[in-house]
């Protein structure tokens, strides 16, 4: 049952929201750049595990929570504007949900990595796309911002999800509750 | 060093703090709407006038819900650095960006405007603001309240086949395990440095080793988060909970006038901080 909220899918949200609103009020979710955007930042991962575990659904609400959340924590005025900060974060966990479920019948270890890195690029490209559409910056500055913080943020939100996803699968195979099938 | 890994201690997000004021006694749906409405007036604001307005009335709010503003300011504290930072950054790199005003500073590519100096301080002041403010929301309304106030404002949604029970209940879920997850991670990280692990000690600009340092703390924070959900999924199934059924509340909240009185007061507020053209 992927499209529906059953209770594994609501509670599974909550709890990625819930990192994803961690990870921001205590700062561990961003890494200093100095770019024009600020900060790269980790705290999409969230949105692309809950794309990659439960679905299109579990990963645009995770989404949609990180973009509230760092609209509320945004210092720069670049993501005081709900535009940038909110909108396209509905889709990292899309992307990397129809991307995961593309390659999976090739190689799991390839769609979960794959997923990240292109759920994160998502994330990095749309943003920026917005901030110049809504004229944030210029089309340079966007690309050297996609540069410095894009490809950190892919690199480390790759590790950090093949590290997460595949501990999930492994462990705990028994402790899972049957009634909500995944 | 000690006061490194005191994360729970600066969360004040989910906690709640009961004094039985009038802020508290509010009806949540009201609260919450005010709130929402003056939050997003100040994250609109950019006049130096108006941002001190702001910043008075939430420390008036501290005190009208007699919550002790040193729990609001705790959750500022471990951002100081941070804002520093970035203030210094926006202060260089901004200045082409919002180039208007008066030119203070030229050099190269450093470009000091009045309105660049207007964005730092506004964006640091607003910061505090709405730290603060979100503060007073979440310390004086319990998070049962909060899910009742969410989902009977998201209620007109129904009609559109919007699941507002179910989304009321993952915001419910994701603000209530904030708390829980700082004390996780504050033990993780008490952990993880007793067998020699280094965080925060390394120096800022060395961005990949504190980038790596991170790791060790962030992937078991993941694991911790999703074991909790299998537990929190178990109980919920064993006490036969059904998403998209119909559902009555334990206690219903009724409107009396000192509520929308406070509404009234809170929309013209906004109204002020959005429309009026402050001087400064």
């Amino acid at each position: 049952m992927k499209g529906t909220l059953t209770v594994r899918n609501i509670v599974i949200a909550g709890v990625l929201g819930a990192v994803a609103i961690l990870l921001g009020v205590t700062r561990l979710g961003y890494i200093p750049v100095p770019t024009a955007a600020g900060n790269a930042t980790i705290m999409h991962i969230p949105a692309i595990i809950g794309g990659i575990m439960q679905g299109p659904i579990v990963g645009a609400i995770v989404g949609i929570i990180f973009g509230v959340s760092s609209f509320l924590n945004a210092t720069v005025p670049l993501f005081k504007d709900p535009l940038v900060a909110i909108l396209p974060r509905l889709f990292i966990g899309v992307v990397a949900w129809v991307v995961y479920v593309g390659i999976r019948r090739k190689s799991e270890y390839l769609a979960i990595g794959t997923a990240a890195f292109l759920g994160t690029l998502a994330n990095t490209v749309l943003v920026l796309t917005m901030a110049v559409v809504r004229g944030y910056m210029g089309a340079e500055v966007a690309w050297t911002v996609a540069l410095t913080s894009g490809i950190p943020e892919a690199i480390v939100g790759t590790i950090v999800t093949l590290a997460v996803v595949l501990s999930w699968k492994q462990i705990g195979k028994g402790k899972k509750s049957r009634i909500s099938e995944d | 060093m000690a006061s490194e890994f005191e994360l729970s201690r600066n969360i004040t997000i989910g906690q709640y703090v009961p004094t039985g004021s009038f802020i508290h006694r509010l009806d949540p749906r009201i609260k919450l709407l005010v709130f929402t409405i003056l939050v997003l007036a100040i994250a609109l604001n950019t006049s130096y006038v108006g941002n001190a307005l702001g910043l008075l009335l939430s420390i008036y709010l501290f005190w009208v819900s007699k919550i002790p503003v040193s729990y609001g300011l705790s959750g500022i504290k471990p951002a100081i650095p941070f804002i520093i930072i970035l203030a210094v950054l926006q202060l260089i790199f901004q200045g082409n960006v919002f180039s208007g005003g008066t030119v203070f500073f030229e050099y190269g590519f450093i470009l000091i405007t009045s309105e660049s100096i207007r964005l730092v301080i506004v964006s640091a002041v607003r910061f505090v603001e709405i730290i603060l403010l979100s503060s007073v929301l979440t310390l004086s309304t319990s998070t049962t309240e909060l899910t009742h106030a969410i989902q009977s404002l998201l209620s007109p949604l129904k009609k559109i086949k919007f699941p507002v029970h179910e989304i009321s209940l993952i915001i419910t879920i994701a603000i209530r395990f904030v708390p829980t997850f700082a004390i996780e991670m504050e033990k993780m990280m008490k952990a993880q440095a007793s067998r020699g692990a280094d965080f925060g000690s390394g120096e800022w600009w060395r961005i990949i080793q504190r980038t790596k340092d991170m790791l060790p703390i962030i992937i078991p924070l993941f694991n911790i988060a999703l074991s909790r959900a299998e537990d929190l999924i178990l109980a919920m199934e064993s006490r036969c909970y059904t998403p998209g059924n119909e559902r009555s509340a334990y206690s219903v909240y009724k409107a009396l006038v000192g509520d929308y009185i406070v509404l009234i007061i809170g929309l013209l507020l906004s109204l002020l901080l959005l429309f009026y053209p402050f001087p400064y």
